[in-house]
């Protein structure tokens, strides 16, 4: 497969600060490359040095190819960025600010089917400001696209959104990723790394501490099967019962709910077991998730506070 | 890059705030000082003209001040009522010409009465200047007698400046450092705070293209700016611009870059568009006062006058005079382009060293 990205030893740091160490990765074309971590992680100071808006300390950066410390306007002509938060002009509508955009590039694509792609096509002649937050997202996004770029490059492109927005954004990318381009993009949400993306980096601290496929990265959690029952009242005895084959927790703190996670296929078939002895109905089995691996992997839930340098 | 020029321009005219401050405001002080100072004779004041005399000398006494223009006057019949007036500040200064005077017949008065307020002293004296001329001529004429001394009057330029004018080539100034200044600064760090400038930066577009694209259409603003003025100033309130107009807008446009290059440093040094605001208001409104734009900065203490000559306003305003009021060449002087010259390098210098569109 066609590396379009390949990131070597790639360091960035502020002072004594590292806030990139020392990681490496590659791209594939055609594929959503997710760069998951919490707000301070390393993550848009990883893909602002691809995108060559920052200096690396030290490491390799070859985008399509091309190194980015040696032909950077090169690149420039066939990525597209999305920023985190960015605004657009206040005063030019948004055909015009489409319009501008293009007039930047050798290559265009046409401003009104990009805003058709989007729904925002009855929008052309309104001002950024007028536009909801899902709407402005969608814009910025098609924005990056102006010049029908190979890799597209999105910075927390669903932080601050409500969920129905989310999931529109979750289609635009899937359009988006169907046109054969590659996407990299970063988030904080678990379910939408695990939804949206074939292969994902963990970043913490400035490493990436997993990278790999999507399902595979799951499969590797040491616990990939989890059990969930509700009980009519407190059930010790069943509880001390999963202990012996898994690892049970309490997490949402009601007292009658019991999770228990598990290693392999057999202590699940036990599992059963349990809850038909106890008479327990209620219940759900499933594979545990992107989020619990990284819980696993970093020991803290991820937090989804507003941070400008995440 | 003429996309990125033109959409400048657009947005000049959407944001009608920018436009304010640079088209308004400027346009806001013409008139005022206009109304005050503009025209072409300066009249001092209204007079109340109490005249109890049928005499031929009183009456053409009237008629010579009204048609002499440097007081308006307001008939009164009443010594009474034109004190109060004049108390209460409504009149500048009372005439009386008593009866009978001016007529030769025996115990007829020979003074006319000048009541004033000690607090007007240029009226006064204007007054008061006339009336003694009138009568002195009078009295040559009675005594057959012709003046042997007299006064040969010149003003320095061969137009008739006033202080309009003066004031107005200031206002030209006034305009450019507020809309270049406050404009560049302002805009830029919005720009920078709404990540516009970063999000420029991942384009190919390159950064000097981009200032450019911002300086142009900020210097076309300019050009309007002086236009404008210059026409409510010339066609509104009768200014007179005796220099050469051309170069007088080739000067303003010099000023207009002059002040971008302050304000692409202001905005290299404030993170917000909050500071970048408060930190133009306080260089340009010390500057407004201190640089000459009302009133001549040489009648300050020479101390601070040998500092604010310095200011990047006041070079500039120099030479706008100089071709505006006294149609000399700018150049004449050549400390003044210079100081100029050594501020846009300066300016350009900080700029280049610490402007950036988007941060490491």
């Amino acid at each position: 497969m066609e590396k379009v990205i390949i990131v070597k030893n790639l360091i960035k740091k502020y002072g004594p600060l590292s806030a990139v160490d020392n990681i490496s990765f590659e791209v594939n074309r055609g594929e959503v490359f997710g760069l998951l971590g919490e707000n301070g992680a390393g993550k848009t100071t990883t893909l602002e040095m691809i995108e060559g808006l920052r200096k690396p300390t030290a490491g390799r950066i070859e985008v399509l190819g091309t190194d980015v410390q040696k032909n950077l306007r090169k690149i420039k002509e066939q990525i597209g960025v999305q920023l985190q938060s960015s605004a657009y002009y206040d005063f030019l509508k948004l055909r015009e600010i489409l319009n501008l955009f293009a007039s930047f590039y050798h290559k265009n694509q046409n401003p009104d089917d990009l805003l058709k792609m989007v729904g925002l096509e009855s929008k052309v002649d309104q001002y950024v400001r007028n536009l909801s937050g899902g709407q402005k997202q969608r814009f910025s996004i098609i924005a990056s696209l102006i010049n029908d770029p190979e890799i597209i490059f999105l910075d927390e492109p669903t932080t601050g959104l409500d969920p129905v927005a989310r999931r529109n954004l979750w289609e635009v990318i899937t359009k988006i990723r169907a046109q054969g381009k590659t996407i990299v993009l970063t988030t904080h949400y678990m379910e939408e790394a695990e939804v949206l993306c074939d292969c994902i980096a963990i970043m913490d601290k400035g490493k990436i501490i997993a990278l790999d496929e999507t399902h595979k990265l799951i499969e590797k959690t040491e616990f990939p099967y989890r059990v969930e029952a509700i009980c009519e009242k407190e059930n010790p005895k069943a509880c001390a019962e999963f202990a012996k084959i898994g690892q049970v927790s309490n997490l949402g703190g009601k007292k009658n709910n019991i999770s228990v996670f598990l290693r392999s296929k057999e202590s699940l078939a036990k599992a059963m077991k349990i809850l038909d002895q106890y008479n327990i109905d209620t219940f759900s089995v499933g594979r545990s998730t992107l989020e619990d691996l990284f819980i696993e992997l970093t020991g803290k839930t991820i937090t989804d506070e507003e941070n400008d340098n995440g | 890059m003429a996309k990125l020029f033109i959409a400048n321009l657009k947005m000049m005219v959407r944001g009608r705030q920018a436009l304010f401050w640079s088209l308004a405001f400027p346009l806001m002080f013409t008139i005022i000082f206009g109304f005050f100072f503009g025209g072409t004779k300066t009249s001092v004041g209204t007079v109340a003209w109490i005249n109890n005399s049928q005499s031929p000398l009183a009456t053409n006494l009237e008629q010579a001040a009204t048609s002499a223009g440097l007081f308006s006057i307001q008939k009164e019949t009443d010594l009474a009522t034109a004190k109060d007036l004049l108390q209460k500040g409504k009149i500048a200064a009372i005439v009386e010409i008593p009866a009978d005077f001016g007529l030769s017949k025996p115990g007829a008065p020979t003074q006319i009465n000048f009541i004033n307020d000690p607090a007007n002293a240029s009226a006064n004296a204007t007054i008061e200047g006339f009336l003694s001329q009138y009568l002195t001529n009078v009295n040559y004429q009675i005594q057959k007698a012709k003046a042997i001394y007299s006064v040969k009057s010149e003003t320095s330029t061969n137009n008739n400046l006033n202080y309009f004018d003066f004031v107005l080539m200031g206002l030209i100034g006034l305009a450019l450092m507020n809309s270049a200044v406050q404009g560049i600064a302002i805009a830029m760090a919005k720009y920078r705070q709404d990540k516009i400038l970063k999000r420029i930066t991942t384009t190919p577009l390159a950064s000097w293209k981009f200032v450019f694209a911002e300086v142009l259409s900020r210097l076309v603003l300019n050009l309007f700016q002086v236009s404008f003025i210059l026409i409510i100033g010339v066609y509104g309130f009768h200014a007179h611009i005796i220099g050469n107009i051309f170069l007088l807008f080739l000067f303003a446009l010099l000023g207009g870059l002059l002040f971008q290059t302050i304000g692409f440093t202001v905005a290299s040094v404030s993170k917000t568009e909050d500071a970048a605001q408060g930190m133009s208001v306080a260089i340009t409104i010390p500057m407004m006062f201190l640089a000459g734009v009302f009133f001549p900065i040489d009648s300050l203490p020479s101390w601070l006058f040998k500092i604010v000559q310095y200011l990047p306003l006041s070079p500039l305003l120099r030479m706008i005079r100089q071709i505006g009021n006294q149609n000399i060449s700018p150049l004449s002087n050549p400390s003044n382009i210079i100081i100029v010259g050594i501020w846009i390098v300066v300016m350009l210098a900080i700029s280049i060293w610490r402007f950036r569109l988007s941060d490491e």
